[in-house]
């Protein structure tokens, strides 16, 4: 084990797969000679030289446009898109090509491909570079749709994501790049569409995504300690494949589920996801699901208002101490 | 007309073409008249239902781009495509029961006019989106560049694509990568119903644009299928070669309205008289009689074609719809549609 | 701040608000008592929770609400000047509120009768249990999940064994027949008889001076000792004499008074509950003959010996909590008798004992006698003259000759 921040996992996870097969190129903005924005694919381009890793014009449509050609070819190509709030941009290559070309071609023509992007809140970026669009994503038929929270999990299921024959969407979160974790030595690849179950409590099944997760481990190490309320906490991991089967089983050993989600409410993965367990586990619920999110709002840049608009450790306790019983 | 098609310019003694493949120009664009007169008729009896955007007019630009290619080079076109997937060898029964929502269509009816694929014949694909399909074609370019291939990828689009996003991102990127992708405009005047030279700032949409992207401006008749073969050799050896992209605006006219949905009655009069006396089919013809080729060569030629096309129109019409178990099917790699366990 | 009805027991889920202490807008001083709760186990006047404004109610007299309801406004001393602080963590949970709580759960939450949840329905339906069965734990005494299978446990491990399983954090005790008739007759009488209590201070110093005379000889020949309480059984008698409307029931309109006493006497069996076995016609028995009925009846209580026309029939109730040294118990009526009398330790303290040579003061024991009556049936006045009559009898008998 070698401890890691978030940010090396990426890294760590690219090379792994570029050493594994040289069919594994990757591209976007600043991702080279600087290593990315965020600092996540340093060593890269010395590593792999120019002809796998390469800088890109600012031009997200021929960015993803280029992996998708080149996968539907025979590469496998990793795409970063700086910012997730940029994949608007290129929503029509997400959403109207690289999702739909396998079924309307009748299978035709395949997209293994991996697009990497940061998500989410909390650097004080405002309304144009913190949102958190898994959401979007995972309303698209044809993409899957994956966001981890630790620095092993960004190298197993980011291996796993370039060695899926399906396109793949890859939501790193910007406040997570810094946190440490512990990572498997040598290779180390992970399951696509398998949640995570982080701790058992037998009063309520928390389900938290990416940035979510460190937040309702706090929250319920404190329900635990000054509530008496023991709460499991499962890491989603997977929107699309979404491991329903974890998630349902967990939620009917409690009987109660409280979704902590950073996308705005309205059409939030926890929608589908309380859809689903009062589908098909109702006669196991013992009080409503609960759902924590950022107010459907464009995200504010002060500090003091961003910390309101995201579910804090300080909300999801208070949530969780008033409505479940 | 700011912009006119040239006269079909008469060959040297020692044509550097050759008669072989004259006669695949040939047959290429009777095959696609012939279909695309079939696909007509279909519409009228409403056994094609949807939209359904015809390329009368457009054979020369598929045929000459078509016969140049070698069999691994990649098409992408757009939802005016037919002519592209036939020109690369894809059948007319799967094209014809494509249309028809059959279960014999090239993509089992999943896909309908707007996205013919024969990925076998590198076909990669007809993308309805305008632009999408630009940085793709870049794509498969840098593959080939990256697996040493020498692929060519060829993309076909409208002269309306020259105004959107994805043509500048797409053209700047493959500069830059001297990736070996030709860029192939089919300039038919209008975008849908509105002539391109209304909302464009140049006369010549895609050419007058290539020097922006450090290429040389190359705008050629479209009608002329011998004019069209000539650029797509030039620029098929320049991308084999390693020198990068080329982009070719081709002068074309489309004899029917943009859709299935559209009579043209924004055209105005004469217009389409003029041009059907340059219609590429029939003037291709008579350049092979006064070139020496036997009329009932051609003649065979063209019978051949009919029976072909009537051939793949009853075969077609007989297949039955497509199973109901493809609803659900390849959504994802594993076959299926599940997006949860 | 919010005020709440009080969660004035464990199992407490509602609570009646009699009296308001202070009108909206009235200023009420930190531990004064501003509003008044009876449940059906207690009756409590609960202090402000800081000094300020009462400043709006919001559940009037004589409404019964959800423990947990906000009842009404206090506007503290200060709360104003420690907003700054507050306001953060005000704001924060009305987004949270807003953002995830639907404001009709939120509505629904404070109705009187909390929802069943699915998965309670379902274990509730599956086991052939009603609600009724189960205590509920969840907030306003919502039944939870875990509260039936509870339930289900214990059932089955008294089933198998006499210990109870259940969950770390507690132990399982299931009702036996006993506990869960008592329960039920205690919750049947305090909704069917408005209960007012009254006690009177009784000096027992000639009981006493009577059990210290006669005390030994009766331990050495009957085997057990002579106790207080069958000198207030006597002393209860022969007060009803005088005001026999405490021996009683009500029916419909009418007040039925009996002409025969018979008297019953709680017997606590421990955990598992109380049985009042009847003495037949008490009225007229000497004390003797009362002390060995109350024991014969006690024997027999705790040996599961009672027969159904024991525990039948009785027309007034004797409650002993004197054992335990308790001061004063409000007894509950054991319906469907109107009067109920508690007697409770009796010990010794400094009494003035008036003369026409002065008062002096003398070492007494004294003991209070406690009785709970139906309001329908009787009034103050009559209840005080009865407790009067009964503390004279205790006061003033000559028990020594009254013995036999």
């Amino acid at each position: 084990m070698a401890e890691l921040t978030y940010r090396e996992a990426v890294a760590a996870g690219i090379a792994q797969e570029m050493r594994r097969d040289e069919r594994v190129v990757f591209l976007g903005e600043d991702v080279a000679a600087a290593g990315g924005v965020f600092k996540a694919t340093v060593g890269l381009l010395d590593e792999f030289g120019p002809v796998r890793v390469k800088d890109t014009p600012i031009s997200e449509q021929a960015i993803l446009g280029a992996a998708m050609g080149a996968a539907m070819t025979g590469l496998r190509p990793i795409a970063e898109i700086m910012f997730s709030d940029f994949l608007a941009v290129c929503w029509d290559i997400v959403a109207n090509e690289i999702a739909k070309s396998r079924y309307m071609t009748n299978g035709q023509i395949e997209c293994p491909l991996v697009i990497r992007t940061a998500n989410g809140g909390g650097s004080r970026f405002g309304a144009q570079h913190s949102q958190s669009v898994e959401n979007w994503a995972m309303a698209v038929p044809g993409i899957k749709v994956v966001a981890p929270s630790t620095a092993a999990d960004v190298k197993g299921l980011l291996a796993a994501a370039v060695r899926d024959p399906d396109p793949v969407l890859f939501f790193e979160h910007k406040s997570l790049y810094a946190t440490k974790g512990e990572v498997p030595d040598g290779e180390h690849v992970d399951t696509l569409g398998t949640a995570k179950v982080l701790r058992q409590g037998g009063d309520v099944t928390i389900l938290a995504l990416a940035a979510m997760v460190p937040r309702a481990l706090s929250a319920a190490e404190i329900l635990q300690s000054e509530h008496g309320i023991s709460a499991t906490v499962v890491d989603i991991r997977s929107l699309v494949p979404l491991d329903t089967q974890t998630i349902l089983s967990e939620v009917v050993r409690t009987g109660r589920a409280v979704t902590v989600e950073e996308n705005p409410r309205l059409c939030g993965w926890g929608a589908e996801i309380a859809s689903i367990i009062a589908d098909e586990c109702f006669y196991d619920l013992d009080g409503p699901v609960i759902r924590i999110t950022t107010p459907h709002i464009p995200l504010p840049s002060a500090d003091r208002l961003e910390d309101l608009a995201m579910p804090s450790v300080g909300r999801i306790v208070e949530t969780i101490r008033t409505r479940v019983d | 007309m700011a912009t006119k098609a040239k006269k079909a310019a008469v060959p040297p003694a020692n044509d550097d073409i050759g008669e072989d493949t004259r006669l695949a120009l040939f047959r290429s664009q009777q095959e696609i008249r012939k279909v695309e007169q079939k696909a007509y008729d279909l519409f009228l009896q409403n056994l094609i239902k949807g939209t359904s955007h015809l390329a009368l007019g457009h054979e020369a630009v598929a045929a000459g781009f078509g016969v140049a290619m070698r069999p691994d080079d990649y098409t992408f076109c757009t939802y005016r495509g037919h002519h592209h997937n036939l020109a690369r060898g894809a059948s007319m029964t799967g094209v014809l029961g494509e249309l028809m929502g059959r279960d014999c269509g090239l993509l089992r009816g999943k896909g309908g006019s707007m996205h013919l694929t024969s990925a076998e014949h590198g076909v990669m694909g007809s993308y309805a989106i305008i632009g999408a399909h630009l940085p793709i074609a870049v794509g498969a370019a840098w593959s080939a560049q990256y697996r040493g291939t020498e692929q060519v990828s060829v993309c076909f689009f409208g002269d309306g694509t020259t105004n959107i996003g994805a043509f500048h991102e797409a053209l700047n990127m493959a500069a830059i990568w001297k990736l070996p992708v030709v860029f192939v405009c089919e300039n038919n005047l209008y975008m849908e119903y509105t002539p391109i030279r209304d909302v464009t700032a140049v006369e010549n949409p895609a050419g007058d644009r290539a020097g922006s992207y450090g290429l040389p401006r190359i705008v050629i008749d479209g009608n002329d299928a011998d004019e069209v073969y000539r650029a797509a050799e030039a620029a098929f050896a320049k991308a084999r070669a390693g020198d990068g992209p080329s982009l070719i605006e081709c002068l074309t006219y489309r004899h029917s309205g943009h859709s299935r949905a559209d009579p043209a009655t924004y055209r105005p009069a004469g217009e389409l008289e003029d041009w059907l006396k340059r219609d590429p089919v029939p003037t291709y013809r008579a350049r092979l009689i006064e070139f020496g080729i036997a009329e009932a060569a051609l003649a065979a030629i063209e019978s051949d074609v009919s029976a072909a096309v009537d051939a793949a129109t009853k075969t077609a019409m007989a297949s039955p719809p497509p199973a109901d178990d493809l609803l659900e099917a390849d959504v994802f790699a594993d076959g299926g549609a599940a997006w949860r366990n | 701040m919010d005020i709440v009805m009080p969660q004035l027991g464990e199992t407490v889920a509602e609570g009646t608000l009699t009296v308001w202490h202070r009108k909206p807008g009235e200023r009420v001083e930190s531990g004064d008592v501003l509003f008044e709760v009876e449940t059906d186990k207690v009756d409590t006047e609960v202090p402000a929770p800081a000094a300020g404004i009462l400043s709006e109610i919001l559940v009037p007299e004589g409404e019964t609400v959800a423990v947990g309801t906000r009842i009404g406004t206090l506007q503290a001393d200060g709360e104003e000047a420690s907003a700054p602080a507050a306001k953060n963590e005000t704001t924060a949970v009305r987004i949270a509120e807003k953002v995830d709580a639907s404001p009709a759960m939120a509505e629904r939450a404070e109705a009187a009768a909390p929802p069943l949840s699915p998965v309670v329905r379902r274990l509730l339906a599956e086991n052939g249990l009603s609600p009724s069965d189960i205590t509920g734990t969840g907030s306003g005494g919502r039944i939870k999940k875990t509260d039936v299978q509870a339930h289900i446990a214990a059932t089955a491990a008294a089933a198998a064994s006499p210990s109870a399983g259940g969950r770390p954090d507690r132990d399982i005790v299931p009702f036996g027949k006993i506990r869960k008739r008592t329960a039920e007759h205690m919750v049947m009488s305090k909704a069917t008889s408005p209960h007012v209590l009254q006690a009177v201070e009784a000096d027992f110093h000639r009981v006493a001076a009577a059990r210290a005379a006669l005390g030994d000889d009766w331990k050495t020949r009957e085997g057990y000792t002579l106790t207080w309480l069958p000198f207030v059984a006597h002393a209860v008698c022969r007060a009803i004499a005088d005001y026999p409307h405490v021996n009683a029931s009500v029916d419909g309109d009418a007040l039925v008074v009996w002409r025969d006493v018979h008297l019953g006497i709680a017997v606590d069996l421990g955990p598992g509950g109380l049985v009042v076995p009847v003495i037949r016609s008490a009225r007229g028995r000497s004390v003797a003959d009362l002390a060995r009925a109350i024991h014969d009846l006690a024997e027999r209580s705790r040996k599961d010996a009672l027969t159904a026309d024991d525990v039948t029939g009785g027309t007034y109730t004797i409650s002993n909590s004197g054992a335990f040294g308790t001061m004063i118990t409000a007894p509950v009526i054991n319906q469907p008798q109107v009067a109920i009398l508690s007697t409770d330790g009796i010990s010794k303290k400094p009494v003035v004992i008036e003369s026409p040579a002065g008062d002096s003061i003398a070492i007494r024991p004294v003991g209070v006698l406690a009785q709970s009556f139906d309001h329908r049936a009787i009034d103050g006045a009559y209840s005080a003259a009865f407790l009067k009559r009964v503390k004279e009898l205790i006061e003033y008998n000559d028990w020594v000759t009254a013995f036999d």
